[in-house]
């Protein structure tokens, strides 16, 4: 990646201004003797580990709005997550108060699930080297907030100029500077900086009869700031543009079973969703999952094969380490259509007689990690695009999509289709509204019958909830097709 | 004034110091617990304090800047000022940018009790008992309750001050307490689970555990044996959860902010019959006893009761100070946030009115048509109002409950759903800020074979 230049045409009110953020992310996080002390405190009454967690996050964001920059924000995020295990118990506390005395209060809050006593025992800590899959030439903090602007100025004036019709521009620009530190009773103590940046333009088009469309696109990831000088906010604003000026004029979606085609990239939250969620260890180990104990077994197609790969370079998902210290790892879920395995945080690993995949993440100090993904893929098939399509007779073709949502338990999966096409004799035809796919995981996945050779990642706009927390994900899927999939629409022949 | 308060006020001056128009600090402090449980021990144990504020500051050639920080070192809390105020050069000037004057802040209205002791005095032990009583109680209802997604209980109590240059100095205290469990349904191979809760400002007003897991189960067991149906068009009725979570699409359509923009159906149809008479939307703030209850919304403007949809006419938008500048109207004290965001509209209390008729008659009046009880997905679009989301239930045969069905979607159109409401039952329940008892809708499109 080339470094970072302020490169700008002209100088703008906040260039000439002092920048703000400098430094901010060089202050160090806690010294060790005080987290040594911590895990000292947190285990005085027993337990078998103990876990100190410190976060920094400073977080910079530009909403525009009616083609100007409606309001620039920033905000710091820091405090301190103390966990302590005995047997499958967690105790848990934080603080964002980082004085001595607050975070002693806090680890001996956290200390109380454990039931034993008088244990003084101290521990040291040394550090862990960790892997390096995203250095970014200058931390995103430190980017003058003036080039960040100047992004959503540009992709709001392409997505205008891209047809008469578009008639409202919504847009933002996020990044987040976090830096984080793991200790624990074990003596490993890991440092991660993580840099995370996203672009997102949502587009209100107008046709005939005050009918409107609206389209979204964006991207990012663990990036230099001179991602943005590849991927374009001109092109962010024009592909937004031209989702929402694509679909007016479009007809009610058909109710029922159809052969449905996934356009590549973003479809990927439909793995996600479909089968991602299911095979994270705690509902496996709760037996919540309709995947738990089928490890071995055939789950999906012959030409199903799915990644889930935190080691991506720069990848929205990615990460050196998990937030319990472990390394982020590349495993196979999924392979030609057989489960060969979950992924798995610390508790759940060392519950279930397994070792940590480093799929432990939490979205800041205030939570628990569990086991979550990272990035995840379908593998690449041998299908071209256009043959996927040239075979269907009659069908759905899927552009682009807006989000999904599983239930773990009966795996009924929903996908929203933002974009979607009938396809007549191979070709796309007439732009359909309001149509959502839904499934259950495994029979979806059975009914995978041409995989695309057109690997792609999405550009970098996902993030996950799970038990209210939220952590961004990458996905991606080559061109799909599945059949006998049930389309939810408006229109019952 | 107690120290939060007077912080407030410092931020406030010091913005004003440093060259600000206009400024304002939202505080929030609060401190929570919660545990969960499983197969009658501790599963585990959350408790925490914490603390945050975020500034607003309008520059004196217009501008808006936000800044935020959970560090309340003076030196800290002094950078993050001056932080505000220059992130502000980055925006561009708005007249319209500003915080609410002294006439638009309004007199604060009487809300009763937000706090109650018992709450903040919760035994730590309470909720350790009250999860286990619950997981017990589901487990109790019937043999196939194999295990539990999680099941669990926790409190809150928060402080929350505001202070501004335009005269705001004001705060409260609140409490919160809730139940949730999920337990799951095994038989032949199939796995089911429900979502059941409550979640109230006082103790006295909650849901017993016992309760709140045996609906837990109940809800979970019926649906073992679930399949798909046929694509038709068909009468479909919302439970008051999911009902509520349909009026939640409603206020989102009402959302100012959607309005200035021209993303919304309801753009243009204030003053029009959207719906039947026996429609009534109501958005209220001072709600005895409410979840949502508080004097002032996110930048201090007292609350209020603000009906949206009256005898199924729309009668109001919901709208901060901002957006109501743009569209020449009146805050409606609708500025929700926390203290790391600037204010975006949000709801209160949100209602639906209660019709007379017991939930039963409804079912009973459908020859054949769907119940649902979970739905997948976000909802209405409030752009388009386009209406599609998965959804699992009950198949109404000849007036009865006959059989589960889940993998199926519903899909309509907002307003077109809004004139098919045919029928309101009398069963308003409030679990959370939104309310609303179970509705019948004429016909909505289920998709499934």
């Amino acid at each position: 990646m080339p470094p970072a230049t302020a490169r700008t045409k002209r100088p703008t009110p906040a260039q000439l201004a002092p920048l703000a953020t400098r430094q901010v992310v060089a202050a160090p996080l806690l010294p060790q003797p005080l987290i040594e002390r911590l895990l000292a405190v947190a285990m005085e009454r027993g337990g078998e580990l103990a876990e100190v967690y410190i976060e920094r996050a400073l977080l910079t964001a530009v909403i525009l709005e009616e083609s100007r920059i409606k309001s620039a924000q920033t905000g710091l995020i820091q405090g301190v997550g103390i966990r302590v295990i005995s047997g499958a118990k967690v105790g848990y506390a934080y603080s964002d108060d980082l004085d001595e005395a607050a975070l002693l209060r806090a680890a001996r809050t956290a200390a109380m699930i454990a039931q034993g006593g008088g244990s003084e025992q101290s521990f040291k800590v040394s550090r862990t080297p960790s892997p390096s899959y995203y250095k970014v030439s200058l931390p995103l903090a430190d980017v003058d907030v003036a080039l960040k602007a100047e992004l959503v100025l540009r992709a709001d004036k392409a997505a205008r100029r891209f047809d008469s019709r578009v008639k409202q521009v919504n847009g933002s620009y996020v990044d987040n500077t976090k830096r984080i530190a793991v200790a624990n009773t074990l003596g490993h103590y890991t440092e991660d900086t993580q840099d995370l940046c996203r672009i997102g333009i949502q587009v209100v088009a107008e046709g005939k009869n005050k009918e409107r469309r609206t389209g979204f696109y964006g991207g990012g990831g663990r990036v230099s700031f001179s991602h943005f000088d590849a991927f374009t906010p001109e092109q962010v604003g024009r592909e937004a543009a031209r989702q929402a000026v694509a679909t007016l004029g479009a007809a009610e979606c058909q109710a029922g079973p159809q052969t449905v085609v996934l356009a590549p990239g973003w479809s990927g939250i439909l793995l996600h969703e479909a089968v991602g969620h299911g095979l994270e260890a705690d509902f496996i180990r709760k037996g919540t999952s309709l995947f738990a104990g089928k490890v071995g077994e055939k789950v999906a197609s012959d030409l199903v094969t799915v990644i889930d790969d935190g080691t991506v370079a720069n990848s929205r998902g990615s990460i050196n380490v998990d937030d319990e210290g472990v390394p982020g790892e590349r495993k196979v879920l999924i392979e030609k259509g057989v489960l060969k395995g979950y992924m798995y945080d610390s508790l759940n690993a060392k519950l279930m007689g397994q070792r940590s995949t480093g799929s432990g993440r939490r979205e800041s100090f205030k939570s628990m990690p569990l086991p979550r993904m990272t990035n995840t893929y379908l593998a690449p098939g041998d299908h071209s695009p256009e043959d996927i399509l040239k075979e269907v007779k009659r069908g759905l073709y899927c552009a682009h999509f807006g989000g999904g949502q599983v239930d773990i338990t009966n795996g009924n999966f929903v996908f929203e289709v933002s974009e979607a096409y009938q396809i007549e004799d191979g070709k796309i035809g007439r732009p359909v509204k309001n149509a959502i796919l839904i499934g259950v995981g495994p029979e979806a996945l059975k009914n995978v019958s041409r995989v695309g050779c057109d690997p792609m990642p999405d550009p970098g706009m996902g993030t996950c909830g799970k038990d209210g927390q939220s952590v961004p994900v990458g996905v991606g899927l080559p061109t799909l097709r599945i059949d006998n999939m049930t389309v939810g629409g408006t229109k019952v022949s | 004034m107690n120290n939060y308060e007077q912080l407030a006020k410092r931020i406030v001056q010091r913005a004003k110091k440093k060259g600000a128009k206009q400024a304002e600090a939202f505080l929030e402090v609060g401190r929570q617990s919660s545990c969960r449980v499983r197969d009658g021990e501790i599963e585990d144990l959350t408790e925490a304090a914490s603390k945050g504020v975020g500034l607003r500051v309008i520059t004196k050639d217009n501008r808006l800047g936000f800044a935020y920080t959970s560090d309340f070192e003076p030196a800290s809390v002094d950078s993050f000022v001056d932080r505000a105020l220059r992130l502000a050069q980055t925006a561009a000037p708005n007249k319209l940018n500003g915080l609410p004057s002294a006439k638009e802040l309004g007199k604060l209205g009487e809300t009763g009790e937000l706090y109650d002791q018992a709450v903040a005095g919760l035994a730590g032990d309470w909720k350790i008992k009250a999860a286990l009583e619950m997981e017990k109680a589901g487990k109790a209802v019937d043999a196939r309750i194999t295990t539990f997604a999680s099941v669990g209980a926790g409190d809150y109590v928060s402080e929350v001050y505001v202070a501004s240059s335009e005269g705001v100095s004001a705060g409260y205290s609140g409490t919160y307490v809730y139940l949730f469990a999920s337990p799951v349904a095994s038989e032949n191979g199939q796995l089911q689970t429900s979502s059941w809760l409550d979640y109230k400002r006082f103790l006295g007003d909650l849901d017993t555990p016992e309760s709140v897991g045996q609906e837990a189960a109940r809800r979970a067991v019926r649906m073992l044996g679930a399949r798909r149906v046929k694509s038709q068009q068909v009468p479909v009725i919302f439970d008051p959860l999911m009902t509520a979570s349909f009026v939640g699409n409603l206020a989102d359509a009402a959302d100012g902010n959607s309005i200035y923009k021209n993303s919304s159906i309801f753009v243009g149809k204030l003053g029009k019959r959207l719906a039947p008479e026996s429609v009534t939307v109501v958005d209220d703030g001072l709600l005895k006893r409410g979840l949502g209850t508080a004097p002032f919304d996110g930048e201090g403007v007292a609350t209020r009761r603000t009906p949206l949809l009256e005898k199924g006419v729309l009668r109001s938008y919901l709208y901060d100070s901002f957006t109501a500048r743009k569209a020449k109207a009146k805050t409606t004290g609708n500025a929700s946030r926390g203290y790391s965001s600037l204010p975006h509209i949000g709801t209160n209390n949100l209602y639906l009115e209660p019709g007379t008729r017991p939930p039963e008659e409804l079912i009973r009046e459908v020859k054949s048509g769907f119940y649902v009880t979970a739905m997948l997905g976000r909802g209405a679009d409030a752009v388009t109002g386009e209406y599609s989301r998965g959804a699992n239930g009950l198949w109404i045969e000849n007036g009865e409950l006959a059989y589960p069905v889940q993998e199926v979607t519903v899909a309509g159109n907002l307003l077109q759903m809004m004139q098919d409401v045919d029928a309101i039952g009398s069963d308003l329940q409030f679990r959370g800020s939104v309310g609303a008892p179970s509705v019948r809708f004429k016909q909505l499109t289920v998709s499934g074979d």
